[in-house]
């Protein structure tokens, strides 16, 4: 049973915006990286998923239900983390999730449990009885994850959740999306156009562009066919380059760092041989990260 | 990555034990819940519980004042059993205040109109402003069940501001009267109509300032617009009957929120209109049906609002 499948999925705004296009995907439980860059139709997605919009054509089913029909009960086992602000400041983080927790249709005891657990969970202990106008971004951004997580959903649809923060916030935000997927064991898809983002959490990603889809495979499989190490020597750049095409590696001199393609573990002993039978003066190796625009350019149609 | 677990033999007492991620098992109620849970919470926002100090301000003193009547009253009241001695007295002077059933809703419409243009904008105008509605349609809750239940919580609201200091009057009368039982079975007749207007009343001018809070999410827009749907027809209405339209001023008339709930509490009191600034010689169920096309109206542009909006 695929958690989330769509067929054909189609949303027009209008006549002539196209925001999904005969989108056909099958997402199984895990961490999935929804990638694409912007209005690429990943927010739109997310909303036709939680029937909060209703697809032009093409059906789409999540846990199993009809997004069509099924709208409140797929809504009653999901968790929604929207991009934008959602929170009233003028609400502590204890009212204010539990509140929701009361929408979300738990009995008035344990929604208090579940939120006083919820927000522990997600970092937030003092500051969870002040008003929720005066926390940081960072906090702000953990209070929406409580509120999609304190009815203990199947799954969880997080819209761009590192938005605004800065790297040691976006550090904290992924580490807790890590827990959540294997920790809570709660199906987690992350919408972001970071795919640095998905490489720290995902086990899945789906990356799609202009509504339809580019590509759904295993993270490592996006590795294998795409990942470069990057190989920086202080000098001797050309002989390195020499020594691992007479390996068998397609490789790329870059200044003084020699680019390998990297598709399985066998480069990264050349290499390691390489510099030390040359006797080279490595600065770094490091996996170059790439830009959400390699991957749509490498990968094919 | 370190996994951040607490080592319960080495820690000190009273060091925070991570008892990990609980599963919930327990029943999950629904949609009729959701909707019964965002009605009370609406109706708590009203008078600002759950939120700020500040956020109590408004909605107390407008509670208060809306009390004061029926309080100084049943003071005067009592004054008058103690000092005057005979029964006669006190019946005259009750007799005699203004302050009655049937003019209660009259006296404290001001502030109704007050509490409407200050708190309705609360609920719509917080939840757009903030985005905080993108979240109750992620739940198990549809767009009109949203709409019904912010919409429902505010008229509970105002009815119990409108009902509340009635209670005062009819406790305070009865419980003054020398035959208590005598004291019930006169004032009781009286709490059919005050419980209709009331209703009338709240449904109306707490349906119509809902709506106009539903289209911004600026609060000093909706505290505008509301007191201008409450006000603006009665003038408009007053200048068409000064330049001698009475007829049509008269129709026009049935615009007005205000005049509208005077007919309908001539109409369920059976007095008469003051007609002494208005040419109203309509027929009163005419009232009793703007108010209900008001009700009916203001609910359904609302619904439809939130059936639009992009969340």
């Amino acid at each position: 049973m695929a958690l989330i499948s769509t067929s054909d999925l189609t949303k027009r705004y209008g006549s002539s915006v196209t925001a999904l296009d005969g989108l056909t995907v099958d997402i199984e439980p895990g961490i999935v990286g929804l990638v694409g860059s912007n209005g690429a139709g990943k927010s739109t997605l997310i909303k036709i998923l939680l029937g909060l919009i209703a697809p032009t054509s093409g059906t789409a089913t999540v846990l199993d239900l009809d997004v069509r029909t099924r709208g409140t009960e797929i809504r009653q086992f999901v968790g929604y983390m929207p991009e934008h602000d959602c929170l009233p400041p003028d609400s502590t983080a204890t009212d204010f999730v539990s509140h929701m927790a009361l929408i979300s249709g738990l009995p008035r005891t344990a929604a208090r449990e579940r939120t006083a657990e919820v927000l522990r969970h997600v970092g937030l202990y003092e500051e969870r009885y002040r008003a929720i106008g005066g926390y940081s971004t960072g906090m702000k951004q953990r209070v929406k994850l409580a509120q999609a997580l304190v009815h203990d959903p199947r799954l969880l649809l997080l819209d761009e959740p590192t938005n605004g923060l800065d790297p040691a916030g976006r550090d904290e935000m992924l580490e807790l999306i890590l827990r959540i997927g294997s920790e809570f064991r709660i199906a987690v898809i992350v919408a972001t156009h970071l795919l640095g983002e998905v490489e720290r959490v995902g086990s899945h990603l789906v990356a799609i562009e202009g509504g339809r889809l580019l590509r759904s495979a295993p993270l490592h499989e996006f590795v294998e066919q795409t990942g470069t190490l990057a190989v920086e020597v202080d000098e001797g750049s050309a002989l390195l380059a020499e020594r691992l095409t007479a390996d068998g590696l397609a490789v790329v001199v870059d200044g003084r760092a020699v680019l390998v393609a990297v598709s399985d573990q066998r480069p990264f002993d050349l290499v390691r041989d390489a510099v030390a039978d040359l006797e080279l003066p490595l600065v770094r190796i490091e996996p170059r990260r790439h830009r959400l625009e390699d991957l749509f350019r490498d990968a094919p149609p | 990555m370190t996994k951040a677990t607490t080592t319960p033999n080495n820690g000190p007492a009273g060091s925070i034990y991570d008892i990990g991620y609980r599963r919930y098992e327990g029943p999950r109620l629904g949609r009729a819940n959701a909707i019964r849970s965002l009605f009370v919470h609406s109706l708590r926002s009203s008078f600002g519980l759950g939120r700020g100090g500040r956020a109590k301000i408004a909605p107390v003193i407008l509670g208060i004042l809306a009390l004061l009547p029926a309080v100084l009253i049943v003071g005067a009241l009592t004054l008058f059993a103690q000092f005057a001695g005979g029964d006669q007295v006190g019946d005259e002077f009750a007799a005699e205040v203004p302050v009655r059933y049937d003019t209660y809703a009259g006296t404290i419409s001001t502030i109704v109109i007050l509490f409407c243009a200050a708190q309705a904008p609360e609920l719509f105008g917080r939840d757009q402003r903030h985005g905080v509605f993108a979240l109750y349609f992620a739940r198990a809750l549809r767009r009109s069940d949203y709409a019904l239940a912010r919409i429902g919580g505010f008229i509970a609201a105002l009815l119990l501001l409108e009902l509340l200091p009635q209670v005062v009057l009819f406790l305070g009368r009865v419980l003054l009267s020398p035959d208590i039982l005598a004291g019930i079975r006169e004032d009781l007749p009286s709490f059919g109509p005050v419980l209709a207007q009331s209703i009338l009343s709240a449904a109306l001018l707490g349906g119509l300032a809902m709506a106009v809070s539903a289209f911004t999410p600026r609060r000093a827009y909706a505290v505008a617009g509301i007191i201008a749907l409450f006000i603006i027809p009665n003038v408009v209405a007053g200048v068409v009957v000064g330049l001698g339209s009475s007829a049509i001023g008269t129709w026009l008339s049935l615009l007005s929120p205000t005049t509208v709930l005077d007919g309908t509490n001539a109409f369920l009191f059976g007095t008469r209109l003051d007609t002494d600034f208005f040419f109203l010689d309509l027929p009163e169920w005419a009232f009793v049906a703007a108010a209900l096309a008001g009700i009916a109206g203001s609910i359904g542009i609302t619904v439809r609002r939130f059936a639009r909006i992009t969340a």
